[in-house]
């Protein structure tokens, strides 16, 4: 199977934004925005935008210099993209709506300092205040605010929600995120290809392994370097694996929401049971350093595919009972329909992936759009559904768990021969770049990686389904009572350390 | 509804988790008598994670799964500061999330005590030298033990638990 295809466009002029509005009428969505500082090569600045849909990735380049042309107005998506640049490089999107700082906190930052450029001197400001953030505010009589994070009452990362109320219903839901913000598509910078997977991992803990994919689509892609078959089987089972882990927990935290905690409990043993088996298969419980440049680090014997086949039969078995209890209880679909629902328009302009999408009718799933390793094989088609509520989102990880286990199982027993890794000297193009893609549990990871001169990494661009995905939170919970919004929150299990980087 | 039905006739937990350690219930006996010992009855535990990459937090709400479990041990992770004994560190300490951890440790009663899960915050991790980080925690804080590893497997967190309570009763 080839690497993704992306054809390119230039843009010649800064003006982008009636070409955004007729893509966007064309059934394609923006995946991503990526800048970076190419001064040192012909003293512009690089904007890429990527947007996919039917089956095909383009992406429309410009050179800039200190300012380029917002399209957030026409295609909302946008919007976080360009603060991120306005942040991180220090251009500035004209026409933009709201340039509020994101990852460089007012509080503790300079906002002269923009360390993604490439002439930034590595000069860390002094830890003190050099401005405010401003929160929207709804004005009206008996409108109040409850203020929660950045830390929560349990163990959840951090992060900061506002809601604005008029009783119980929630009028506005504003989210301050970034408070994990570890700078680490820059300390990749100058770092050979393969001493990024140990970053790349640690960008989302929980689904490194599909993430790591992608980053490798990109590097190999860059190498002209294959994998062999072997490999390939090997890596999707664990990313299959990572999914189905994955979709056991989020499950299970719905059930913890709604206070069914017998339920709950047997799932979240289930999930244990699948993180000893990563354990023994490959010596770490979330498959950590598994994967590496040119193949992957450890073999598959016949017995660890025994264990893997019982287990793949035994979540299945406890999923579909799992399944039967929810579709036969009226206290458990109660709580579920018509909760947090994110209709199919929001979904769209807003540019969701993964099962936030999938959920609110978009057939979106990278294996399925843009195939990588050896998903083509399998014929998938997306598992959809419409309603977009919580419902819709937890139905939709039980189907999923299934179309998983069929993927492995299918797998298990032809693994082709061959070795596992390819051993490679090539040297990276000077300044040649490739992207990558995956669908992670929570939707499409993608990387762009441009190679350096010597061979190491110019600029890594990561994108998280996460940061895609939390701004429709905002839309999801409107008009939903408070109390709902853990619930709400759980059905989309977002990532913030992948959203914050 | 037959779901349902089977878990609830398995009244034990060690019934309803197959292939369950004796390692975890030795080590968890002890710790339970040591903190009725030191604490009387019960450890509480605040956690903070000031920039992980969220496989520390996954171990961590680990615990409380039917395999470990590890409220029966007396040690509850609880979500006001006010109610701590303990603050639980996690991650590298990202500039955005010094001022509130400090915060949360402020807002403890003394006597209270530092313990760090994962090499992120006693090292900064892969993390370190990034413009954004400001860790380790040990610049800030007095820490009291670091549990080590990557993420630190639940069972070492207990096992972390352990040697921190036989610190306190030498001490
Ligand atoms: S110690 Fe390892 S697992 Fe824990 S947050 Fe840091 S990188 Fe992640």
């Amino acid at each position: 199977m080839d690497k993704i295809l992306i054809n390119k466009h230039i843009i010649e002029s800064n003006d982008f934004v009636n070409s955004a509005d007729n893509l966007k009428g064309s059934g394609k969505y923006l995946l991503g925005i990526a800048a970076a500082d190419e001064r040192s090569l012909n003293s512009k600045f690089g904007i890429r935008y990527f947007f996919g849909g039917n089956n095909s990735i383009d992406e429309y380049s410009v050179k800039v210099d200190e300012s380029f042309q917002s399209i957030s107005r026409v295609c909302p998506a946008a919007k976080m993209y360009e603060r991120e640049i306005y942040d991180l490089f220090g251009l500035t999107p004209d026409g933009h709506p709201d340039l509020r700082p994101l990852m460089l906190y007012p509080e503790n930052w300079n906002s002269s300092l923009h360390p993604l450029r490439k002439d930034y001197n590595n000069s860390i400001p002094e830890m003190k205040r050099y401005g405010e953030y401003k929160f929207k505010k709804v004005l009206g009589e008996g409108i109040f605010e409850v203020l929660v994070g950045p830390v929560h009452a349990g163990i959840i990362e951090p992060g900061h929600f506002r809601f604005s109320l008029a009783g119980e219903p929630v009028l506005q839901l504003e989210i301050r995120h970034f408070w994990k913000h570890r700078g680490i598509e820059k300390v990749c910078e100058g770092k050979d290809f393969k001493e990024a997977l140990d970053l790349v991992a640690k960008i989302s803990g929980d689904n490194n392994v599909n993430i790591t994919i992608s980053y490798l689509e990109a590097v190999e892609s860059i190498l002209n370097l294959e994998v062999t078959e072997r490999a390939k089987y090997i890596r999707v089972i664990l990313a299959e694996l990572e999914r189905i882990w994955n979709y056991v927990r989020d499950v299970a935290w719905i059930f913890m929401d709604i206070g069914f905690a017998l339920p709950a409990q047997s799932l979240f043993a289930l999930q244990e049971e699948l993180m000893r088996l990563n354990k023994s298969l490959t010596g770490h419980r979330f498959l950590f350093n598994v994967l590496t440049v040119g193949g992957v680090n450890f073999n598959l014997d016949s017995s660890k595919l025994k264990a893997i086949d019982n287990m793949i039969n035994k979540v299945e078995k406890n999923i579909k009972e799992c399944e039967a209890f929810i579709v036969n209880s009226s206290t458990v679909l109660d709580r579920l329909e018509f909760t947090g629902k994110i209709n199919k328009k929001t979904a769209d302009e807003l540019s969701l992936c993964g099962i936030s999408a999938r959920a609110s009718g978009l057939p979106r799933d990278s294996r399925i759009e843009y195939p990588y390793l050896i998903y083509d094989k399998f014929n998938l088609k997306p598992v959809l559904l419409e309603s977009g509520d919580v419902f819709a989102r937890t139905a939709l990880r039980i189907k999923e768990i299934y179309v998983s286990k069929k993927i492995i199982g299918d797998l298990l027993f032809n693994l082709p021969k061959g070795d596992i890794a390819v051993a490679y000297e090539n040297r990276p193009e000077a300044y040649k770049y490739a992207a990558g893609n995956s669908e992670t549990p929570r939707g499409n990871a993608f990387f762009y990686v441009m190679a350096d001169n010597d061979g190491t990494i110019f600029r890594l661009k990561y994108i998280d389904p996460s940061f895609r995905i939390w701004p429709s939170i905002q839309y999801g919970v409107l008009g939903n009572i408070i109390a709902d919004f853990p619930l709400i929150n759980k059905s989309l299990n977002l990532s913030y350390s992948g959203n914050d980087m | 509804m037959g779901f349902l039905s089977k878990l609830l006739f398995k009244n034990k937990t060690q019934s309803i988790v197959s292939g369950n350690s004796d390692s975890v219930l030795i080590k968890g006996d002890e710790l339970k008598r040591s903190v009725d010992e030191v604490f009387g009855r019960s450890l509480f535990v605040r956690l903070v994670d000031s920039g992980s990459c969220n496989a520390c937090e996954n171990e961590l709400a680990a615990l409380s799964n039917p395999y470990y479990d590890l409220e029966r041990f007396g040690i509850k992770f609880v979500a006001s500061p006010k109610h701590a004994d303990v603050i639980m560190v996690t991650g590298c300490i990202t500039r955005n999330m010094l001022n509130p951890l400090l915060k949360t440790y402020e807002n403890i009663p003394a006597p209270k005590f530092v313990i760090t899960a994962g090499d992120c915050p006693e090292t900064g991790g892969p993390f370190k030298d990034s413009y954004s980080v400001c860790g380790p925690v040990s610049k800030y804080l007095t820490v009291a033990m670091n549990i080590k590893g990557c993420p630190p497997e639940p069972e070492a967190i207990i096992s972390g638990f352990l040697k921190f309570m036989d610190m306190l009763k030498t001490s």
